[in-house]
């Protein structure tokens, strides 16, 4: 098949639709769980409403964080320099491999930093004298939910800007392994991001919710978070290490 | 190092099949040590005076959990190198 300059557009528009679109699934959904506990919350603690409405605002621009993310990249896909030749069939490859890791990256942190903000509403209802210790452990939980969603974005950042140019003389066979390996690459960050964004959310969820019941336990509750949202991070790096491995090792 | 065309395809697929693998594979054990550490907090914050125990049974459960995790990456990286 003969490469012109269409197929690097065709990759670029199709990976910023993919990368906006799935990426602002879970972020809705993230945001309307924190507004709906904030809401049911002050139904609940009518005198604390102006803390309850700081903590889910804030709960839910920390949720946003990984849409945002996918809107620059897709931004980025967008006006780059798409319509240059150079690079040919790995840019991109490339391109669409950059979409899908950011779009598919941004679905569990999303998810996750949406739980963890809705249990710190329902927990600053519970408990509006805490409501300042609640939110800060609910900003560190989403922080470490969303960097999952940090790790995407490097992949797709070094899929759009450090890809090698495609050699003259190369056969088929090696062209279709390395732009198979940068869409993998990106698959690999993508999915694998969902599951620890998801786990470090619920963590982080349980963490605020039990910091309301139980207010004086709060260090030994912020450890165990800290400790479970490090194990379960590890499977992230797995991941990341295995797209590294895909884009710089082939 | 140039490949005929089905060499080629044979390679992309297994790398393919790889960044499938690691990807799926960190799905569960992500969701799963989560929930495993969540329930611990709720553990500990109920009942302090046993945190030691509560934070050993979280480990070693998140330890079990995570070993699916360790074969998506095994076989990720057979996939990509020993193909």
């Amino acid at each position: 098949m003969a490469f012109s300059v269409e197929h690097i557009q065709i990759a670029a528009y199709l990976g910023a639709g993919i990368c906006v679109g799935i990426g602002a699934v879970t972020t809705g959904i993230g945001s309307g769980i924190i507004a709906g506990e904030g809401a049911y919350g002050i139904v609940k603690q009518p005198k604390a409403n102006e803390q309850i409405f700081r903590t889910m605002l804030i709960g839910q621009a920390a949720a946003q964080t990984a849409g945002i993310f996918a809107l620059v990249i897709s931004m980025l896909l967008i006006y780059g320099r798409s319509d240059a030749p150079e690079g040919g069939w790995f840019r991109a490859a490339a391109y669409l491999a950059a979409g899908l890791a950011m779009g598919l990256g941004s679905v569990g942190p999303s998810l996750g930093a949406g739980y963890s903000g809705g249990q710190a509403c329902k927990s600053v209802a519970r408990m509006p004298k805490h409501g300042n210790a609640i939110m800060g452990n609910m900003l560190i939980g989403q922080a470490l939910s969303q960097t999952s969603a940090i790790f995407a974005l490097v992949v797709a950042f070094l899929l759009m800007y450090s890809i090698p140019n495609q050699p003259a003389d190369i056969s088929m066979g090696r062209i279709i392994v390395k732009s198979v390996a940068l869409i993998a690459s990106g698959l690999s960050i993508g999915f694998g991001t969902l599951g620890p964004g998801t786990g470090i959310g619920y963590v982080a969820g349980k963490a605020s919710d039990m910091m309301g019941r139980f207010p004086n336990e709060k260090s030994k509750i912020m450890r165990t978070m800290f400790l479970g949202a490090a194990v379960s991070e590890s499977t992230a790096i797995y991941s990341l290490v295995v797209s590294f491995l895909l884009i710089f090792a082939l | 190092m140039n490949l005929t065309l089905a060499q080629g395809i044979v390679k992309a697929s297994a790398l393919l099949g790889a960044g499938l693998c690691m990807g799926m594979g960190a799905l569960g054990p992500g969701v799963g040590e989560g929930f495993v550490a969540g329930k611990a907090c709720e553990g500990i914050a109920r009942s302090p005076e046993n945190a030691s125990l509560i934070t050993r049974t979280m480990l070693v459960g998140q330890a079990v959990s995570e070993s699916t995790g360790i074969y998506s990456l095994v076989i990720a990286l057979l996939l990509i190198f020993s193909t």
